[in-house]
């Protein structure tokens, strides 16, 4: 509500803020109310006045990108609840999680809902990886100034910051799983060539797994991993803007641009009178903003928002039914068998124990070539794959378009053997990492010294 | 604005200069940059060093691990530094119990079938590599046998003392 006041004086009124110029208003009256809003409010203001239908369709998108931020959101305020709780150190980290799932008011939901979004997040974050992909989005389409591929890159950081995050999540309850999950993945650290001794002791703040490594991890997985996250967040969605929103709007206005010739409606950008060259904004402009564009506001927001609480329905449900487990506490001398790494990195354990190559007396370690090499490799393919698709740029936010048939059915390809990996590895490994059929009983442990 | 619109002035401007002076002004640039980039550099180097422990609170590596008579023959698991240590009457070797793939701690499982000397094998539970009694790998990712540590008697008290940082031969034997 707006109030005037009078100011002492010269008796000029001024105008102090009112709740519409804080908030803004759910049903706009005019176009010119809902652009304001984006303009005038700091929450609103990274989003563009005007998106296209296309981009916030579910089919184009599966809004997977915005289910993985708000996921890192809930992650934020659960984790940041959680460390006033938790203790890191190697006497009392099992303790203190104890405490949290017996002893404090809602402890167990805040760790489950912890625990269950960040194994969301590394599925939805693969998920949209893989969304981007089979889109062509990584590829610039028609706007200037557009550098879709650095997106790319980014999104690729960021879904390695993602997994790391879980990993240094994993050791901090110090108990079975997470201190052999830290001791196989440190030792494959360990098998990267020339620096891997030196990596392993830094990881590890020495030769062990001690007090060192739990303080490590508990900064890395509650600060640094997930500042530079949220650094590489918001340049990601920086460039969105930059790029002129998601990448079906190339192929919306390329579409447009062949249909009809008709010169594109010009506008006035305040910014043109101080900036050099077109920007994408100008260029979306091609696209028909009568026909494929509503406003932001609601639209964008409305569907933000039903997304939003979606995402936290789910993980919510799926927390009070699923709980999280705790296994017994750490104990360095007996390993529990079998014993698997979380699902996603069961794919990596998988590969590290059917790469070692015995030549002769010579044995290659599949630590090596599983946990270095093929990743390694992936990775690299993933950075040049911008690089390496030359297809047109009528290619650019379509699904399966046809022109990337090859690039789409290698990935797939990938995609799947990743996943076959992980279901062997989940179902199909059973004590001393034999094979078993998900029917089959288990053998009793052999007898142990 | 385009760099073409601004070049007549700074160009002039610039000509105007003596050959020295801009020699001065591009070393001190440069001595500008470095600074700077010393100024951020140097403490994050510092920082990271700081991260490489100078000092370990680890345990030692060599220990002792008890009197004779509490091994009997065969082998004997000694948990908090996974080892085994086997006898036989007066003869006695240490095989360590981490696996040399990614470091589990190997387990002793009984043979059904085995021929006296050949009862026991080592397996690894997290992805499988088996030993043989003698610590030799044959199955499964391990690239390495597994290690074999010098054993002493104590000259105080008689007890049994590992050096786990001396690697010992496969035919190692420590002779009472
Ligand atoms: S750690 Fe023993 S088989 Fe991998």
């Amino acid at each position: 509500m707006a109030t005037t006041e009078t100011k002492p004086g010269n008796g000029k009124k001024i105008n102090l803020p009112s709740a519409e110029d804080l908030t803004w208003s759910w049903s706009p009256r005019s176009e010119r109310e809902s652009g304001d809003a984006i303009v005038t409010n700091f929450f609103l203001h990274w989003f563009p006045a005007k998106i296209s239908k296309r981009s916030i369709a579910t089919s184009y998108s599966f809004w997977l990108g915005t289910i993985s931020a708000i996921l890192f959101l809930i992650l934020i305020l659960t984790g940041v609840i959680l460390m006033f709780f938790y203790v890191p150190s190697v006497e009392r980290a099992y303790q203190s999680v104890k405490d949290i799932e017996y002893a404090i008011s809602f402890g167990r939901y805040l760790r489950a809902l912890h625990r269950i979004a960040a194994h969301l997040m590394v599925a939805v974050v693969f998920l949209h990886m893989v969304r981007v992909f089979l889109t062509g989005a990584y590829k610039n389409g028609l706007f200037a100034r557009q550098n879709r591929p650095l997106n790319w890159w980014i999104g690729l950081a960021m879904l390695l910051s993602t997994l790391l995050l879980s990993f240094t999540g994993y050791l901090l309850p110090w108990d079975q799983l997470a201190y052999w999950a830290i001791t196989v993945g440190t030792n494959i650290a360990k098998a990267a060539p020339l620096v891997g001794e030196q990596l392993r002791f830094f990881l590890l703040g020495g030769h062990e797994i001690g007090q060192n490594t739990l303080i490590r991890f508990y900064v890395l997985h509650c600060f640094f991993i997930p500042a530079f996250l949220t650094m590489l967040f918001l340049w990601h969605m920086w460039r969105i803007r930059k790029d002129g929103g998601l990448a079906c709007d190339d192929n919306l206005a390329l579409n447009q641009k062949a249909q009809d010739a008709k010169p594109a409606t010009s506008k006035t950008y305040s910014l043109l009178g101080i900036t050099s060259g077109r920007t994408a904004h100008v260029e979306a402009a091609l696209v028909d903003e009568d026909k494929h564009q509503v406003s932001s506001v609601p639209n964008l927001l409305k569907r933000l928002l039903i997304v939003g609480l979606l995402t936290f329905a789910v993980s919510s449900l799926f927390a009070v039914l699923l709980g999280s487990p705790l296994e017994e506490a750490a104990n360095p001398f007996v390993t529990p068998n079998p014993a698997k790494a979380p699902w996603y990195f069961l794919w990596l354990q998988e590969l590290v124990t059917i790469t070692t190559i015995h030549i002769g007396k010579f044995t290659v370690n599949g630590a090596f070539i599983g946990g270095i090499l093929v990743p390694g490799i992936l990775l690299l393919w993933g950075i040049a794959q911008p690089l390496l698709d030359r297809s047109s740029a009528a290619a650019t936010g379509v699904w399966f378009h046809p022109e990337r048939k090859i690039h789409n059915a290698v990935f797939i390809a990938v995609c799947a053997l990743v996943i076959v990996l992980t279901v062997v590895g989940t179902y199909l490994r059973g004590p001393y990492w034999h094979f078993f059929w998900p029917w089959e009983a288990w053998p009793v442990h052999p007898p142990r010294f | 604005m385009s760099k073409s619109e601004i070049k007549p002035e700074t160009g002039g401007e610039r000509k105007a200069e003596s050959g020295e002076s801009s020699g001065r002004r591009r070393f001190l640039g440069t001595a500008g940059a470095a600074a700077v980039a010393a100024a951020f550099g140097i403490p994050v180097i510092m920082s990271v060093r700081s991260c490489v422990p100078n000092v370990l609170y680890e345990e030692p590596q060599r220990f002792k691990i008890g009197g004779l008579d509490k091994f009997t023959d065969g082998p004997t698991f000694i948990a908090d530094k996974r080892l085994f240590v086997f006898r036989d009457k007066n003869t006695f070797h240490c095989i360590g119990a981490t696996c040399t793939h990614l470091g589990c701690t190997v387990q002793l499982v009984r043979l059904k079938s085995g021929e006296p000397g050949n009862d026991y094998e080592f397996q690894c539970p997290c992805h499988g590599s088996k030993y043989h009694a003698d610590g030799v790998n044959y199955a499964g990712p391990a690239p390495r046998p597994l290690p074999y540590f010098k054993i002493e008697i104590a000259p105080d008290d008689g007890q049994l003392v590992v050096d786990m940082s001396q690697i010992a031969d496969r035919g190692w034997r420590l002779t009472v």
